[in-house]
């Protein structure tokens, strides 16, 4: 018998009508998928700057909606896209509008007095609260059936060797901003240095054994017995590596070598970090995972698509200046590749031991700490989801009426069954998570 | 018993309660007395009736001359004396009890075959790094190939540079000096004059840190505004506070670091705001507070200001140091010893080596010097590695090994940087780097050896480049070159941290005594105080036991201690509050010598009262080298209130007076009682439970001598002269620096050793190079 891709697929195969399908979705063995709870997992990806309004959201409401040319590369994956536009960050307090908006953009709460002094405003410090990506990971690591090896796994592509409010959006706690890892092979050293590390100690062992031989022969009788116990722990060592070998669920990716970080190599780095956090998924090492492009002010020049100015400076030139608005919108869209490339590697990945591919049972949400660039506006923050790893209503274009962030971060919690009723300022967490689920 | 008394219960654990030896009443019975008893009686019946042939310990004699020595159990040899012993007339024949205690006597004396083994001479046995050793080890050959620190430095204190603005910047520095420590408090106010603006102004601190002790460090940073802190890493902070955040003023970071080191230390303060430059928006408001203080917890101790004595202005290269976590070295005979290996050691060796494969590899160019598009990068790190495995193994490689460890590692189309990682692996997992002396039995030591052996006995570490230079000029092989080499390496700092450790071992302090006391009794003494005690007895240990002009005597004789304003107050100094540790000359009827130290007396002693048994199996065993059976059971002191008028030195006497306890108490209490003029906390006292003190005491020597104290002065000079002293203290000194029983070197060795450090005035520097040439030159 085939795999089956999606629940909805199956749901198909088994010839489940429209009318008998909330009966058969009360049976959580089949709402569930097959045996036992399906791997859900959550990415956040983060872009700096605000966008380009009018090129951004559809103009329609509800299901029947036309992606605009920012938008354009998720058109393969549109009946598994979410657009949330009326979604505000209306946490206030000290610091300028960037670090309010990466500091509190996924933690919903102030930030805390300090000494980063920004364009405007007052200084700040970090946020005064933790991240939902870690309020997350701390859940499913608490359940030994969720739980992985790392919990959540933050990539960066080209975030600068800065620790400040405007580089950091996740947070594991007040004052505890967590650093994305920028260089994929750094991140390749985490996630697999162990496992090269064990192959090369395995690769020497023979000779190893070789020499104590040669060394126990040039001893006294009475001296042997220590380099024998010596021996013999390196004959176990070597059953051992045997055994944690097979034990390996999936094999080291291979990538390629020698891309300098710096910034005309950002879409190879972006592609290089996107491989390894599908692979971490393949390997279940993480199932929350964070994807941050620059930071918050990125100055980033996307020379690739013929743009020399940095990004930042662009977004301050008014909604008059075309030229600054196409750029914007190109930049937009270079990311919005960014997601459909991941979401691309995520569908054609099948589910290890599951059903579907990767992205059925994955959300990608893909925000920013503005709305919009030259305004600084905190409303309308870009929300935009991608794959059915939280069970929210997708092939939607949602229309809020200005509600408040926090709401849809509890909506990413309880999409894990994670039913919290406040996250960070509570005063913002009025009628709970947004009805997005489906 | 009351609830304190509980408490000094526990507290005995700490001090050792295996050398109590108490009883509660005397009908307890001993199963131990009796086996003594017999055993002397079947040593009895035996020098009666067998030893005329047989010798006195079995040896034989003229008259029979095999000696006794086999293999049947206790109960044949009874059935067999007993029948057939002594030879003669059946009616001379041993009584069948008398041939059952003979027979368990020699059975246990020198007959079987552990007995045999025990009696036997010690002999050498091949030794993998101790702990300590293996961390020197890795640390110094990764050490080598970066920039060398210099000799010990002389000047204290870290290097301070002022800026008047928020963040420091070369025009803008007012102020260059050096502080003793980093503790201050500004107010609302600014360092100095040279600081005008009280919104914006910064530090920076440079130089080196001293760790006393191998461990784990956790560093504190108090300040209300942005720091940074960089220990042993020029690169990431240990802590990065440089955005300040929230009401936050406290921060920790922990570095583990090895005893008898400087590492680099540097501390930022900045006060003022960062990103946007616009101070002028922060002037809105009145000037806020501004302090910094940096402060350290060494492993086991309180958290404090990191002292003036462990700090230099002067550089110190970071250096890498093996953290994975070992299990501790076998001690049971009195000191670290490699001589086994097992699973959770060499699981720990090689998460280690695995650890410093991938130092090795993320600075494999600052190691190597070879850049990485270097076009002959692979020759060049070849001969990088083969530098490396002869670093390791502390001698030239052989071409064939060679050809092992390094050319084979080379393969054609592999990434050199990979290949370097197996060299490093194989290196640090193979027998020629973890043992130490590998030189064949019998056969002369090559100039390598001795070096290896010299550094190895001063430092606990691989022979330095001067040494491994020496070596290969060939300047190792008569004993005034090793000599001169052995003098040199004593002004390493790792010689005193060796020789520190030793001596925290004699004095039974190296697991850091929990000096908790009463506080109804002692409101004045807490974990402060406590904390200054080491310090003050280490300070002294170190003038004394290391000075150019002291030996082993003044241990013994010294009346100066170092004292701080907290400690003068409590001990009666005169000395400013806030004054720092300084010698201060008691009074002949305070002090005299280190046993007198309060330290030592407040750790052995009980939480409200003095013990004399402790003070007196300290002494016993460790500085008269005596040996003591332990106890046949743990017994917990007498309550203070069953004998409600006694002193302290009546009840220990009370409750030790059974003959099964007596046998031992009678060598050990009088000992300890000539300390009783100093309490739980070491201060001197005139009355012990409204009694006038006691501090009369005695010893009976190993030869059976009575020798009378009249109080600690005597009993102390005594030490100092003694013979019997004298030989203990060089063979536990000589084995802590070899690991390796001293008659292992012959039997003339220990009284060699011993009669050169008589006629050396007792230098305990002449000691230590003594031991080490020697050790080192021998076959």
């Amino acid at each position: 018998m085939a795999e089956l891709n999606t629940r909805r697929e199956f749901l198909k195969t088994i010839g489940a009508s429209a009318a008998v399908l909330p009966l058969i979705c009360g049976l959580p063995s089949l709402a569930e998928g097959h045996g036992g709870k399906r791997k859900q997992r959550l990415i956040i990806m983060f872009s700096p700057d605000g966008v380009i309004q009018e090129n951004f959201w559809p103009d329609e409401e509800g299901t029947d909606f036309k992606l605009k040319e920012s938008l354009k590369p998720l058109e393969p994956f549109k009946k598994q896209t979410a657009i949330l536009h009326g979604v505000c960050d209306k946490i206030r307090g000290d610091g300028d509008g960037h670090m309010r908006g990466i500091g509190c953009l996924l933690t919903g709460i102030e930030l805390f007095p300090g000494n980063v002094q920004g364009g405007s405003d007052t200084p700040a410090g970090w946020s005064s609260g933790i991240s939902i990506d870690q309020e997350i990971r701390n859940f499913l690591q608490k359940d030994p059936a969720t739980r992985t090896r790392y919990g959540s796994l933050e990539f960066g592509v080209m975030v600068p060797e800065r620790a400040d409010t405007w580089t950091r959006m996740s947070y594991a706690g007040p004052n505890q901003p967590v650093a994305p890892i920028s260089d994929p092979y750094q991140m390749f050293g985490r996630l697999y240095g162990r496992v090269k590390d064990q192959e090369t100690l395995k690769s020497v062992l023979d000779d190893l054994k070789e020499d104590i031989g040669r060394v126990r022969s040039n001893v006294s009788a009475s001296d042997r017995k220590i380099l024998d116990d010596h021996t013999t722990l390196v004959r176990e060592l070597e059953l051992d590596l045997k055994n944690t070998g097979k034990e390996l669920a999936h094999a080291v990716p291979v990538i390629e070598p020698g891309v300098r970080i710096d910034n005309d190599n950002m879409p190879a780095i972006s592609r290089l970090q996107i491989e390894l956090l599908v692979n971490s998924f393949t390997g279940d090492l993480t199932r929350v995972a964070t994807l941050q492009y620059t930071n918050s002010v990125g100055e980033s020049r996307h020379r690739w698509l013929g743009i020399n100015e940095g990004q930042h400076s662009l977004s301050h030139e008014p909604d008059t200046n075309k030229d600054a608005q196409d750029k914007l919108t190109r930049i937009n869209k270079w990311y919005c590749e960014q997601l459909a490339y991941l979401a691309k590697r995520l569908a054609e990945t099948p589910e290890p031991g599951g059903q579907g591919s990767l992205l059925d049972n994955t959300t990608i949400v893909w925000t920013n700490e503005l709305g919009k660039g030259n305004s600084h506006t905190p409303d309308n923050v870009p929300w935009v989801m991608v794959g059915g790893g939280l069970g929210f209503q997708m092939g939607k274009s949602y229309k809020f009426p200005r509600v408040a962030h926090n709401r849809l971060l509890l909506s990413f919690a309880h999409g894990f069954g994670h039913r919290i009723t406040k996250f960070g300022n509570p005063d913002f967490c009025g009628e709970g998570p947004l009805p997005i689920f489906s | 018993m009351n609830g304190t008394d509980r408490k000094s219960k526990i507290l005995m654990a700490g001090v050792g309660a295996s050398a109590l030896m108490l009883a509660v009443s005397a009908s307890m019975p001993s199963a131990q007395t009796a086996a003594t008893a017999s055993k002397l009686a079947g040593q009895a019946a035996y020098r009666r009736q067998c030893s005329v042939c047989h010798g006195e310990k079995g040896e034989g004699s003229k008259k029979y001359s095999h000696a006794l020595a086999g293999s049947r159990t206790a109960a044949s040899l009874a059935a067999y004396i007993s029948k057939s012993m002594p030879p003669g007339p059946a009616a001379k024949r041993c009584t069948s009890s008398d041939a059952k205690l003979i027979a368990d006597y020699i059975y246990d004396a020198f007959y079987s075959p552990i007995a045999q083994a025990r009696s036997q001479p010690a002999s050498f046995s091949l030794s993998r790094l101790t702990v300590r050793q293996y961390r020197n080890s890795v640390t110094d050959l990764l050490g080598s190939f970066g920039s060398q620190a210099g000799a010990d430095p002389a000047e204290r204190g870290l290097k301070a540079e002022y800026y008047k603005t928020g963040r420091p910047n070369g025009g803008s520095r007012v102020i260059e000096r050096t502080d003793a420590t980093v503790h201050f408090s500004f107010g609302t106010g600014t360092p100095g004059p040279a600081v005008p603006d009280p919104y914006q102004f910064s530090m920076k601190w440079n130089g080196s840190v001293y760790a006393p002790d191998t461990g784990e460090y956790d560093f504190i940073v108090r300040s209300e505004h942005a720091i940074q802190l960089w220990v042993n890493d020029d690169r990431t902070p240990l802590i990065d506070a440089e955005v300040k955040s929230g009401d936050r003023n406290e921060y920790h970071g922990t570095r583990f670091l090895l005893g008898g080191r400087w590492y680099p230390i540097s501390v930022l303060f900045e006060k003022g705001v960062t990103g946007v430059d616009n101070i002028e928006k922060v002037k809105k408001k009145p000037p806020v507070t501004a302090s910094i203080s940096l402060e350290w917890q060494r492993p086991k101790l309180p958290a404090e200001v990191i002292p003036e004595r462990c700090l230099t202005p002067r550089w110190s290269p970071a250096i890498y140091t093996p953290s994975v976590p070992f299990p501790p070295d076998d001690r049971s005979i009195g000191y670290e010893r490699g001589t086994s290996v097992t699973r959770a050691w060499e699981e720990a060796e090689t998460s280690s080596a695995l650890d410093t494969a991938g130092f090795v590899s993320t600075h494999l160019r600052q190691l190597s010097g070879v850049p990485d598009d270097a076009p002959d990068r692979e020759l060049k790190l070849k001969q990088f590695s083969k530098r490396f495995v002869e670093r390791a193994f502390r001698r030239p490689l052989t071409p064939d090994l060679q050809e092992k460890y390094v050319d084979r590692h080379f393969l054609p189309g592999q990434d050199p940087a990979l290949s370097v990682k197996r060299v490093v692996i194989l290196t640090l997992k193979s027998p020629r780097f973890l043992y130490t002396d590998l030189a064949a039995a019998g056969s002369a030591p090559d100039p390598y050896d001795v070096a290896s052996r010299l550094s190895y006995a001063l430092l606990d570490s691989p022979p330095d480049g001067e040494l491994a230079r020496a070596a290969e000029a060939g300047e190792l092989l008569k004993p005034e070159q090793v000599e001169r080499q052995a003098n040199r390496l004593l002004a390493d700092p790792r010689a005193w941290a060796k020789l520190r450790e030793f001596f925290l071992l004699w004095f039974k302090v190296d697991q850091v005594p929990d000096l908790a006391k009463d506080p109804k009794q002692y409101p004045e003494f807490d974990a402060r105080v406590a904390s200054d005690l080491r310090t003050s007895f280490e300070l002294g240990l170190k003038q004394i036991a290391f000075g150019e002009n002291t030996g082993y005597r003044d241990l013994f004789l010294t009346r100066k201690v170092f004292l701080n304003g907290r400690l003068a107050k409590i001990y009666g100094a005169n000395l400013p509050e806030d004054a720092t540790f300084q010698e201060v000359e008691a009074s002949p009827d305070e002090r005299c010598g280190m046993l007198t130290h309060p330290y030592l007396m407040s750790a052995f002693a009980y939480l409200k009262g003095s013990s004399p048994i402790h003070r007196g199996v300290l002494i016993y065993r460790n500085m008269l080298g005596r040996i003591l059976e332990p106890p046949p059971a743990a017994f917990a002191p007498l309550a203070s209130d069953v004998h409600p008028d006694f002193t302290t030195r009546q009840r220990v006497e009370f409750q030790t007076k059974p003959p099964f306890c007596n046998g031992c108490h009678q060598l050990i209490n009088p000992v300890g009682y000539t300390l009783e003029k100093y309490d739980a906390i070491g201060r001197v006292r005139k009355t012990d439970n409204g009694k006038t003190v006691d501090c009369s005491g005695e010893y009976i020597t190993g030869s059976g001598d009575k020798v009378r104290f009249t109080g600690p002065d005597a009993l102390e000079k005594y030490i100092a002269e003694s013979p019997e002293a004298h030989k203990a203290f060089v063979e536990k000194l000589f084995q802590f620096l070899v690991k390796q029983p001293v008659r292992a070197y012959g039997k003339q060795m220990l009284p060699e050793m011993v009669q050169a450090f008589d006629s050396s005035n007792c230098s305990i520097r002449g000691l230590l190079v003594r031991t080490a040439v020697q050790t080192a030159l021998k076959r």
